[in-house]
């Protein structure tokens, strides 16, 4: 095998050729297909991004409706409890309210009056407030006054009696003069 | 052996080297490769096109789907709130105490030498036991002795009615000087004042700290019977 002898000339045209080559390698690389191959990398992120975030939101919507489907119940009994509140402010509706419930009972004359107001300490009742009411009821048969303390405490469930004092009428043995701090839970419209 | 005579030998290595010219060599070597590595390319960029079209519809998807979840989020956080504002109220129905039935028990425990003059009862915030403070007088001819049977009963039919740490306690008891008309008998009298306290749902509190999805219990609200006075 002999070895390919070359000139200066031919030397000079590999040399070139190898600079032509190395050239072209790297214009391709850098201004073709790194560029191109970027995008393409950050396409597929997005879409990877975007699979996830549209699988978990399939997820969030399939488990909304599980909550819904649970909720119901909770969210019928939240209406219930919401319509127990008249429309208006309370000092309003609840004095004659209790009024006309005690008078079903023969109870007449029974008056009421906000003793204090305020709000829930559970962050999510931010919607309901707390009010206490003095109710004083100044003439009252003890079997009447049952009877209606039954009542209303089977009906009214966002009333609870914190306080209930009964003083015999010295004058009217048959009478009572009965005072309740009542403790109710309304929702703020 | 023939003997080959080449008259054309400088012609011959003229051609050698122009097909041997190594730039014409390199420039059909770079053209293949270009093209070679264009088509390497374009096979990317086909597969770009493609990855954007499906970049395409994943993003027409996600505008789609984005309204419902971010409608879905917000219903779920009203439902949560929902669900816990329900649980306090549910929390506070359920701790109340019905005072109806506490009244008919007492009426019941009201023999006809005692008069009730006085009910003075609530609701302790801290641990909420009721707290009942009774004034009455008694008549008989033992009055401390009939004052003292009523504290019994009314103990005892506490007690019956499972309620915990029950305590009725004499906070005074004294003679009076007075004599009381007893269906027309004249009798000798006491002045009584007993303080009642008692847990109304005893053992509540170790059930609550379970958390057991039991059914919750029926509301009571009994009316006192007809005919019974304080």
């Amino acid at each position: 095998m002999t070895a390919i002898k070359l000139n200066k000339d031919q030397i000079q045209k590999i040399i070139l050729s190898a600079l032509g080559f190395i050239g072209l390698i790297y214009c391709y690389f850098t201004f073709f297909l790194g560029p191109l191959n970027r995008s393409r990398e950050n396409m597929t992120a997005e879409i990877g991004d975007m699979q996830h975030k549209t699988a978990s939101s399939k997820t969030e919507l399939k488990k909304t409706a599980n909550l819904e489907a649970q909720a119901k119940e909770a969210t019928g009994r939240y209406e219930a409890l919401k319509r127990t509140t008249a429309e208006g402010a309370p000092i309003a509706w609840f004095p004659p309210k209790m009024r006309t419930f005690f008078a079903k009972y023969g109870i007449d004359k029974a008056s009421a009056r906000l003793e204090s107001s305020g709000n829930f300490k559970q962050p999510e009742m931010s919607n309901w407030i707390k009010d206490t009411w003095a109710i004083e009821l100044p003439e009252s048969d003890y079997s009447a006054l049952g009877t209606a303390l039954a009542d209303l405490e089977n009906t009214e469930p966002l009333l609870a009696i914190q306080r209930l004092v009964i003083h015999a009428v010295p004058e009217q043995p048959q009478s009572q003069q009965v005072s309740l701090f009542a403790q109710t839970a309304l929702y703020k419209k | 052996m023939a003997l080959h005579l080449n008259l054309l030998h400088e012609e011959f290595t003229e051609e050698r080297q122009r097909k041997r010219d190594p730039l014409k060599l390199g420039i059909k070597a770079l053209i293949g490769i270009g093209a070679l590595l264009f088509l390497y390319y374009g096979w990317n960029a086909y597969q770009t096109i493609e990855i954007n079209s499906q970049l395409g519809s994943a993003r027409a998807e996600w505008q789609k789907v984005e309204p419902n979840v971010t409608a879905a989020q917000k219903r779920a956080a009203e439902l949560h709130q929902i669900i816990d504002s329900t649980k306090v109220l549910d929390g506070f129905i359920d701790d109340r105490y019905y005072w109806a039935p506490l009244l008919a028990l007492i009426s019941h425990c009201v023999a006809p030498n005692i008069q009730l003059t006085s009910f003075d009862g609530a609701t302790v915030e801290t641990d909420h036991t009721i707290s009942v403070t009774l004034e009455g007088i008694a008549a008989a001819r033992e009055p401390r002795a009939a004052a003292e049977e009523f504290r019994q009963l009314l103990n005892e039919q506490l007690e019956k009615k499972k309620y915990g740490e029950v305590k009725v306690n004499f906070k005074n008891l004294e003679d009076l000087d007075t004599m009381i008309s007893l269906q027309g008998v004249p009798t000798a009298s006491a002045r009584f004042i007993l303080s009642v306290t008692f847990d109304p749902t005893p053992g509540d509190r170790a059930k609550k700290t379970e958390k057991t999805d039991e059914p919750r219990p029926t509301k009571p609200g009994k009316a006192p019977n007809d005919g019974d006075q304080t």
